[in-house]
């Protein structure tokens, strides 16, 4: 019997009891979807960090005060690297900048502070203020929609400018270009130089509400590039291959500047894209490999599903087998019917399935966090969905096969 | 079935090999040699079948006629290759039956069998025409071939008007008739029918009757397991059996 044939009849047979089909693949349907909905998240999350650290610049490296990977694993390295590590300085970044031969681009940041912003009877709060060097442009690939960047002129004179975030321009300047006007921040007065392209949310956070002001004026306005103002730098290499070199030059300089010791450890933090994403996967990992597992059970509750309704099915259809039997089918025409027939029931299960979870990724990419799922995922969840239809249904199928063919005619 | 589809099965080969081993190969198209068919119930051994001999020719009609369990259910199954026998030589169109396997029997069904059953026995969810084209699937015949088969089957029966339509939509007698065109599809050797007008009435039973007899005279073999007189009465020749064993063979045409 060809293939096909069997295909046909397989169809027909689901087609025949539609509500119970349909029955049947629910539990097949839950499982695809809820497995492939955790998949699409965890590939959103990964690849979200792998554009995070794109967006930063495709290569670049922070040097901060801490280094997230080796001072918090607990609160005794904490405390310990708190004591040890000191903040940057400008005159730290000065020094890198003068000696380093092989970064390409170092810019330098601090970190940010809530703050008010006014215009007129306009009033933001919690706006994320902070302040950046010209070059941080360029390094963090920063998308400008209207007007420029901070300029160095503008940051050695500490002149009170601002570089707006979407959300802030748009809600300060409902209509109208904000170029050139005058804000309030923090009760001082700032002209607005650029506003960026908006960016959107990511894990339920607003990404166009902040505001970047000259190094220099943050330094001013807002008290000490220390503690939660403290300054960092962001560098890229001067190309690629010698990024590792750039990285290694860069912590020889501070160590050199910071007169430490050999057996003395970085009291200073680099953090490297491989760094960022290793640390990733390490935090995650493990319960990237739970969040799979858990909806996998409904996967194999489903295949059980689909093994229970073709045992019925045998069952009901003895007097079918036999009837086919009679007429010449062998063991291995009624094994492949009822086999492709369960394997086709888990395959149209798995691709509902896999639909209703692209839907739900894309509303939950659109409100809430970023989600993303390939074309391989899709044909593995396909695939292992009619390995699931195998397994539930090779041994109703084998069942049939084996019937004898005078006491499945004469079965009513 | 002709001779050349013949010779191109595997089985040939080993019949061949038999003659020269100097065994008994019959001309007839059937050959029952001592047929035995044993059941064990229990610890008890039920002997269906003791040792049964009968020989028939290509293009006979006859009826196998006997009370409920005198054994004639079980030696129709015989014939028809749904079961082999415990001890015995069947041979059908040359083909000692007795020795086959599941499958190998299945094949013989599909070339050599056509089974008309009392209850029709035709899938409810599928037209008349994919009902008679069943055999032909198993067969492995392209679609082409087998629609053309089937439908000039269901014609041969006078059922050119309801290809179409599924089982429920017809009556009792064009129920039995698609189940004739089914078996005929194929070619076979014989038309094996049990207790083929059991679920109908007088004047359809008639009808199923003259259609058996007309396809005898275009030369199909038919045997006919009944048992009723009068249906038996219209074959040529009747085996009676009753205990497991043929008590008379009578011709009567």
């Amino acid at each position: 019997m060809k293939f096909i044939e069997t295909l046909k009849l397989a169809i027909a047979a689901i087609w025949a009891h539609k509500l119970r089909s349909a029955l049947t693949l629910l539990g097949m349907i839950i499982g695809v979807m809820a497995v492939v909905v955790v998949y699409s998240l965890i590939q959103g999350f990964n690849t979200y960090v792998d554009e995070k650290i794109a967006g930063i610049g495709a290569k670049s490296f922070n040097v901060q005060r801490f280094n997230p990977l080796e001072d918090f694993k607990d609160t005794d390295t904490i405390a310990a690297a708190q004591r040890r590590n000191k903040d940057l300085t400008l005159e730290d970044y000065e020094y890198l900048k003068e000696r380093a031969t092989l970064i390409g681009k170092i810019g330098a940041r601090a970190r940010g502070t809530p703050s008010i912003v006014k215009r007129g009877d306009q009033i933001l709060e919690d706006v994320f203020v902070s302040g950046a060097t010209a070059a941080i442009a360029d390094i963090e690939n920063r998308d400008i929609a209207e007007g420029r960047f901070i300029v160095d002129p503008e940051n050695d004179a500490a002149q009170r400018v601002a570089y707006l975030g979407a959300d802030v321009a748009t809600k300060l300047f409902p209509v109208g270009s904000p170029m050139g006007q005058e804000i309030s921040i923090s009760g001082l007065p700032y002209r607005v130089i650029g506003v960026e392209t908006a960016r959107g949310t990511v894990f339920g956070i607003p990404q166009d509400n902040f505001i970047l002001v000259p190094l220099k004026t943050y330094a001013n306005n807002f008290g000490g590039l220390i503690r939660q103002r403290s300054l960092y730098f962001v560098a890229t290499s001067k190309t690629d291959d010698l990024f590792n070199d750039a990285v290694d030059e860069t912590r020889f300089l501070m160590r050199t500047r910071r007169k430490l010791p050999l057996s003395e450890k970085d009291n200073f933090g680099i953090v490297t894209p491989d760094a960022i994403t290793g640390l990733r996967d390490r935090l995650f990992g493990t319960i990237f490999i739970v969040a799979i597992a858990v909806p996998s059970i409904a996967l194999l509750v489903g295949a059980i599903v689909i093994m229970n309704i073709m045992l019925v099915s045998v069952t009901e259809r003895t007097k079918e087998i036999g009837i086919r039997k009679s007429l010449g089918a062998r063991q291995m025409d009624i094994l492949k019917q009822f086999l492709v027939e369960a394997v086709t029931l888990s395959a149209i299960g798995g691709a509902i399935g896999v639909t209703i979870a692209w839907i739900i990724g894309r509303v939950l990419t659109a409100v809430f966090f970023p989600t993303f799922l390939s074309l391989g995922a899709v044909f593995i969840a396909v695939g292992v969905s009619m390995g699931v239809g195998v397994m539930a249904g090779v041994f109703p199928a084998w069942k049939a096969a084996r019937l004898d063919p005078i006491e499945a005619l004469r079965a009513e | 079935m002709s001779d050349v589809t013949l010779a191109t099965l595997p089985i040939e080969a080993a019949l061949q090999q038999a003659q020269v081993n100097g065994q008994h190969r019959p001309t007839s198209l059937i050959s029952m040699r001592d047929i035995w068919k044993t059941y064990q119930m229990g610890t008890e051994e039920v002997h269906a079948l003791h040792g049964v001999s009968f020989d028939v020719n290509k293009g006979e009609y006859i009826a196998i006629i006997g009370p409920s369990g005198s054994g004639k259910s079980t030696l129709m199954n015989l014939i028809g290759c749904l079961d082999t026998p415990s001890k015995g030589d069947y041979w059908l169109n040359g083909k000692n039956v007795s020795e086959m396997d599941d499958d190998e029997l299945a094949r013989i069904r599909n070339q050599e069998v056509g089974f008309v059953f009392q209850t029709f026995n035709l899938l409810a969810r599928a037209t008349a025409l994919h009902n008679v084209e069943l055999p032909l699937i198993y067969g492995g015949i392209g679609s082409t071939q087998r629609h053309e088969m089937a439908t000039q089957a269901l014609k041969a029966v006078d059922l050119s008007d309801r290809v179409t339509h599924r089982p429920n939509e017809l009556s009792g007698g064009q129920r039995q008739r698609v189940a004739i065109a089914r078996a005929l599809v194929n070619h076979p050797s014989i038309l094996l029918a049990d207790e083929p007008t059991g679920a109908l009435d007088t004047h359809t039973s008639k009808e199923i009757m003259d259609l058996f007899e007309r396809l005898h005279s275009e030369g199909n073999t038919i045997i006919v397991v009944t048992h009723e007189h009068d249906i038996a009465a219209r074959a040529h020749r009747i085996l009676s059996i009753r205990d497991g064993l043929i008590e008379k063979d009578e011709k009567i045409k």
